[in-house]
């Protein structure tokens, strides 16, 4: 059981971190690891995109709050796109999807980051 | 041999975390053999590791040197899991979040919180030096057996 881990710049100084495999126990040190070399004050929004995830555990899931608490705290945008129903059930069982932004696919995460964009362009 | 213990598969694993990924392999075995639906084998497949790792992690005074048993056995719509230790007495059910909802979701007790959902009965005794703890979880057989 292993995970594959792939990080990608996304518009506007933000990263995408794709994740497949097994986020589990043994694994999730590697995921944090990455997100500590990777996310910093500078990184505007992270993407986790969990497309080719098909296993995750309680010790995956706290590197994910973790991420989700240092984005928040930076003030960035902390965004979970491409959830398998397996996947979604584990957040759904600890009651954590409540003030998360979590997208089912691109189309919708694209959506709503436009509007955002939008937004801002109105406030400027 | 009667019909509980034909459908009895056991592993014994190290107190090592890295024996998660075995456990995980020898479930996948186990629901290949007895047709287990998917939606059951994810389940299991997540209640297995968070037990072992909880029991792995706080049943004994070291990682390594030392024996976790599961069995599983799996009868008329109802798969029963049991782990055996010798650690030292420590109950699971006991390492929950008090409050799911509002605790910090990067600290511990989800497990248990985890298990309790995905799981209909949950049982712990100590029994002599052992730690067993069984957990029951009912399915829907598939059609096609």
């Amino acid at each position: 059981m292993s995970l594959d881990i792939v990080i990608t710049p996304e518009a506007n100084n933000g990263k995408r971190i794709s994740i497949a495999g097994s986020l589990d126990s043994n694994t999730a040190p590697e995921l944090q690891q990455s997100i500590d070399n990777e996310i910093n004050d500078s990184v505007n929004a992270t993407v986790i995109d969990f497309k080719g995830l098909d296993f995750l555990s309680s010790a995956g899931l706290r590197v994910i709050f973790k991420a989700k608490k240092m984005m928040d705290g930076n003030g960035g945008k902390f965004l979970m796109v491409n959830l398998q129903p397996q996947i979604k059930k584990v957040f759904e069982i600890i009651k954590a999807l409540d003030g998360m932004n979590v997208f089912k696919d691109q189309a919708e995460m694209d959506e709503y980051l436009t509007a955002m964009q939008d937004k801002v362009k109105e406030g400027e | 041999m009667d019909r509980q213990m034909q459908n009895t598969r056991s592993i014994t694993l190290r107190n090592e975390l890295a024996d998660s990924s075995k456990l995980a392999d020898f479930l996948s075995n186990y629901v290949k053999t007895y047709k287990i639906p998917g939606d059951t084998y994810n389940d299991l497949r997540l209640v297995l590791e968070e037990t072992f790792v909880n029991i792995a992690s706080y049943a004994f005074d070291k990682h390594g040197g030392q024996t976790i048993t599961v069995d599983l056995t799996n009868t008329a719509g109802e798969i029963s899991i049991t782990f055996t230790d010798t650690g030292i007495a420590f109950n699971p059910l006991n390492h929950a979040a008090d409050n799911i909802e509002t605790d910090d979701h990067c600290e511990g007790g989800m497990g248990i919180h985890i298990i309790r959902s995905l799981t209909d009965r949950q049982q712990y005794d100590r029994v002599g030096q052992s730690n067993v703890f069984t957990l029951t979880k009912h399915y829907t057989k598939q059609n096609n057996e």
